[in-house]
């Protein structure tokens, strides 16, 4: 198993964001974690990743407990977060350097991984760009190699086709798929259901911090008796409902 | 790991035009209109010569009074105290009425002052009087103790000499030989607040390091490296450039503005050096401590560094002065006017006493921010991101 969560309770003062929740993700697949603003989706990625306390619950990765100081486990997981968290004082080159630099210490090594990173995301033309000369879809190509670029085998991207144009995104979903196939576990959470029914292989939706939905694309349309013009966006709302989130 | 970090660091923190402006560019800019503010103020502290009239009559010529002034008012040399004019009583009268001195000696029925007003000058003149009276009277008694050998006119002479060089006029001078000035103080307090605004530099570190500040800083807590192992590399780049950055601000106000920081520079250098990691652990520890935006951050470093130069002197010297006097442990408690006072000692005393006390001062403080800045950092898990 690369992530189990078992029961796992995450407050904010008197708010609960993740209610005894709990969670499996089994290698080679591209999990889709749905759900609406503020439904937890991005507390149980923090909390996967160690950088949240939590109230209780367990955490294994890889079949060992996660901590912030399991740097073995952490050595193999891949994070692209949902704001771009690359350094405007450096350039493409240098940001997938510096954010590499931090998992793979050989110079050489790390070079031939920032190049094929840079390939990947098709950011050859940009490598001596600063960030703040690229555009939204090219920020977020970068954002996704400084993820990725040391390989990881277990990538969790968070929101990562926010505010791009369809071509980057298209680019971007093709990546994952790549990704995948090359051998990683992919994590991904998004509000675009189309993505998730193009490439996840099995979806949790949650809400108020409870999974209330999963299974394959099929599982789901199925579960609410759906017709076979039934999209995931209608499971999606069938499910969470209509009135508006903050 | 570390060279890694600190090679990228140093090029972001170069790459921030921003930072570099407010750490560098902004002393200096203030330095130079410190400068210009400043330039006629330590001239116009310096002893102005006294004009003053001497009645000509037998008496003066045969007095020891007409001695003494011919050795203080010499026109060749600037340290003369007065600018004598001997006269007749009449016109002595009329240049006294026209202010053209501040007052006259006249020899009839004995030495006599008169002036016009009271001030400054004219006690410096009666002064003058009064001592060469009783040096006059002095001499005579010691004549009158031994004719016999004062009839040989060489001990006259030699007698005379000897008296008459003890009326040495007073004069300040520090113990480093520096020429004394005190608007070099605003300068001083100038060094101190860029160094407080290295803080700028320990909170664009800190901020790039805590997850719950940036995004940086949360792919930075996920990677498989100690956070401080990051910290480490990231404080020693800000450290080199902020020291960098005091040392430019230093040589300009030293070789451009010609401000005198005494001859001490390995001594310069090293306060210098502990006041960098000063602003620096300042700075990472209001980051660390306050859970704010940016922008307030931004402005509790300003403000506090502002607040601190303030109290060193920095806006008005008297202030430091002051605090000294009335409440010294404030002095003790306020960084910057220990950097202040630091170069302060440096410039006015050979004795390093005072300068030991300051930079030992400014290493207590650094030391307790750093440690406080590692009991916030410390924790590995965050209550909210």
């Amino acid at each position: 198993m690369v992530i189990k969560i078992n029961d796992l309770v995450k407050k904010y003062g008197d708010l609960v964001a993740l209610d005894h929740f709990s969670l499996e993700v089994k290698e080679g697949e591209i999990f889709g974690l749905l759900g609406p603003n503020g439904s937890g989706k991005t507390t149980a990625i923090n909390c996967i990743l160690a950088l949240l306390t939590i109230n209780s619950g367990t955490v294994e990765v890889f079949d060992k407990p996660m901590s912030p100081d399991a740097y073995d486990i952490k050595k193999d997981i891949g994070v692209v977060f949902q704001n771009v968290a690359v350094f405007n004082e450096l350039t493409v080159y240098e940001n997938i350097n510096y954010f590499c630099g931090l998992y793979v210490i050989d110079k050489v090594k790390r070079a031939a991984l920032v190049e094929e990173a840079i390939e990947f995301v098709g950011l050859q033309e940009f490598r001596k760009f600063y960030p703040k000369k690229l555009s939204g879809g090219l920020l977020r190509r970068l954002n996704i190699a400084c993820g990725i670029a040391h390989k990881p085998k277990l990538i969790i991207l968070d929101e990562p086709t926010v505010a791009v144009d369809p071509q980057s995104r298209n680019n971007i979903l093709e990546g994952i798929v790549r990704l995948n196939k090359q051998g990683a576990t992919i994590i991904y959470t998004t509000h675009y259901m189309e993505e998730v029914e193009e490439i996840c292989t099995r979806i949790v939706i949650m809400d108020r911090g409870k999974i209330i939905a999963s299974g394959t694309t099929q599982e789901l349309k199925e579960s609410v008796g759906s017709d076979e013009n039934t999209t995931l966006n209608d499971v999606f709302l069938n499910l969470t409902g209509k009135e508006l989130r903050d | 790991m570390f060279l890694h970090v600190f090679v990228n660091r140093l090029k972001c923190i170069l790459g921030d035009r921003q930072i570099i402006f407010w750490t560098l560019m902004f002393p200096i800019l203030l330095g130079t209109l410190f400068n210009l503010a400043f330039s006629n103020l330590a001239s116009a502290e310096n002893f102005s010569k006294i004009s003053i009239a001497v009645v000509d009559s037998p008496a003066y010529q045969k007095s020891m009074l007409k001695t003494v002034i011919g050795f203080v008012s010499q026109a060749a040399s600037s340290d003369s105290m007065f600018v004598v004019t001997l006269t007749d009583e009449k016109q002595a009268i009329d240049l006294l009425k026209n202010n053209k001195v501040e007052g006259y000696i006249s020899m009839k029925n004995g030495p006599k002052l008169f002036v016009k007003q009271s001030g400054i000058n004219q006690t410096i003149i009666k002064s003058f009087l009064d001592t060469t009276s009783q040096m006059e009277s002095t001499f005579n008694s010691i004549v009158k103790s031994d004719p016999v050998k004062y009839q040989n006119p060489i001990n006259l002479i030699q007698l005379q000499l000897s008296l008459t060089s003890n009326a040495n006029l007073l004069k300040e001078v520090s113990a480093s030989k520096s020429k004394p000035d005190t608007t070099v103080n605003y300068f001083y307090t100038l060094i101190a607040m860029a160094c407080l605004y290295g803080g700028f530099l320990g909170l664009k570190e800190i901020g790039a390091l805590q997850a719950d500040l940036s995004t940086q800083g949360a792919r930075i807590n996920v990677a498989p490296v100690h956070k401080m192992k990051v910290l480490m590399g990231s404080l020693a780049a800000a450290l080199l450039v902020n020291y960098a950055e005091i040392l430019v601000v230093l040589a300009y106000l030293i070789l451009v503005l010609k401000v005198n920081f005494g001859d001490q520079i390995g001594y310069i250098l090293l306060l210098s050096l502990a006041g960098s990691m000063l602003g620096l652990s300042l700075g990472a520890f209001v980051t660390a401590l306050v859970k704010k935006g940016e922008g307030v951050k931004i402005g509790i470093l300003t403000g506090v560094s502002m607040m601190l130069s303030f109290f060193a002197g920095m806006m008005y010297v008297d202030i430091k002065y002051l605090i000294t006097k009335n409440i010294p442990i404030l002095g003790y408690l306020n960084p910057a006017n220990l950097i202040t006072d630091g170069f302060y000692s440096l410039y006015f005393y050979d004795d390093h006493t005072r300068f030991f006390i300051n930079l030992g001062g400014v290493l207590v403080f650094t030391t307790l921010l750093c440690v406080g800045t590692y009991l916030v950092l410390r924790r590995r898990r965050y209550a909210s991101i």
